[in-house]
């Protein structure tokens, strides 16, 4: 172990909510991901009042369905990110249906655990998160594009000025890079 | 359910960050709820996003943002408990249901001839691809075509042969442009399939034009 453990633990404020509508756990989830998700919605072209209102809208939702969350989702900063990117998709798209949310039944209900804890969890970002910066640039930047900036693939291909099979060949060799952590997951 | 086939790496890393038009997102979706070993998958790739938003740099919010929040807390509309129950219809899984609420056995066919029905399914006003339903006859061939575009396939009852494999209930075809196969249907039950394609090029009158010659329209 390094590091100072984290002052607060997200997990334990995402159980407060679930369990006691916990207002106070929420200001502190509020303080500690909203900056970090604002940097995020601007990054997707919004501009700052609609990256607050976009933040506003993610923490609502994390409001709602805290009960929904489980370790075997993964760490709680993962399981708000896939929160975010469904708002964003919600609003800047205005996607009618939701093929996206349906599956949240579908998570719920699954009987495969992966039998980590929430410690484990956070630990695995921190690792996925060393390891995203030992991907070469070319690398890196396809996977910044798609995750944070919402393009497309081939809307990567049209900016960066290569083939689109190139744009999918560096996310393969990403993914490949990343796979040793990502797996670890067992 | 055993599938076999999985869609593509990337097709998988595109829809974890939400890149996937509606038509693709939802056959992935309904693939996810079929396949387990999916379902494991994207929770790994969903890391990547995870580290991302716990990588990103702080930007400041405004003062007042906790107490606007917190007076959305108060409307009842917006703090409410949203979580929506999909009813349970047979033959269709649960992401497939709010596009098919009576049933496969309901969807509106058109008949085009050559033992091949289709059927477009509705999305979104700004979705740039198609949803389709395809139904092979048993023992019936798709004539042997290409892709002009990325182009999903999943299979929802019956199976299909091609050069690729068998393709069975769960499994599905994640073609790019240029390649070319032709798919039959094995005999006993006919073969359904939920495709999305780009809508620039449209699949049915390219199926239409193909099937053409068999069948002298
Ligand atoms: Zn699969
Ligand atoms: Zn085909």
């Amino acid at each position: 172990a390094h590091g100072t453990a984290p002052i607060v633990d997200p997990a334990e404020l995402l159980s407060r909510i679930a369990e006691q509508k916990d207002r106070q756990a929420l200001a502190e989830l509020f303080r500690l991901l909203a900056p970090r998700l604002k940097s995020m919605m601007l990054k997707l072209g919004a501009d700052s009042a609609l990256a607050e209102d976009l933040v506003q809208e993610t923490l609502l939702a994390v409001w709602r369905k805290a009960h929904l969350y489980s370790p075997e989702r993964g760490a709680p900063v993962t399981w708000i990110f896939t929160i975010a990117r469904n708002l964003r998709i919600d609003q800047l798209r205005r996607l009618s249906n939701k093929p996206y949310e349906d599956l949240d039944g579908i998570d719920a209900t699954d009987d495969t655990p992966t039998g980590l804890q929430v410690v484990e969890q956070q630990q695995m970002v921190s690792r996925v998160k060393s390891a995203l910066e030992t991907l070469p640039d070319d690398q890196r930047q396809v996977v910044k594009l798609s995750f944070l900036n919402d393009m497309t693939h081939s809307d990567i291909s049209a900016a960066l000025g290569i083939p689109l099979g190139t744009v999918k060949s560096r996310l393969r060799l990403a993914y490949g890079r990343l796979r040793p952590v990502l797996e670890d997951l067992q | 359910m055993s599938v076999v086939h999985h869609p593509d790496i990337t097709t998988l890393m595109a829809f974890s960050a939400g890149t996937l038009d509606e038509p693709y997102a939802l056959v992935i979706s309904t693939h996810l709820a079929m396949c387990a070993a999916c379902r494991e998958q994207i929770k790994r790739i969903d890391l990547i996003g995870g580290a991302l938003l716990d990588a990103e740099e702080e930007v400041p919010v405004e003062d007042d943002a906790v107490d606007r929040l917190f007076a959305r807390l108060d409307t009842p509309k917006e703090a409410g408990d949203t979580i929506n129950v999909i009813p349970k219809v047979r033959d269709v899984p649960a992401p497939l249901v709010r596009y098919l609420p009576d049933g496969l056995d309901a969807a509106p066919w058109k008949a085009r001839g050559g033992g091949v029905w289709t059927c477009d399914l509705p999305v979104s006003a700004n979705a740039q691809s198609r949803l389709m339903l395809l139904k092979v006859g048993a023992g019936r061939a798709v004539p042997e075509h290409g892709h002009g575009g990325h182009e999903l396939t999943l299979i929802l009852k019956g199976a299909y042969k091609d050069r690729f494999g068998r393709f069975g209930p769960g499994d599905i075809a994640d073609h790019d442009q240029d390649v070319d196969h032709q798919p039959i249907a094995e005999m006993g039950e006919d073969c359904i399939c939920l495709v999305a394609v780009d809508a620039k090029l449209n699949f049915r009158s390219r199926i239409m034009k193909l099937l053409q010659p068999f069948i002298g329209m």
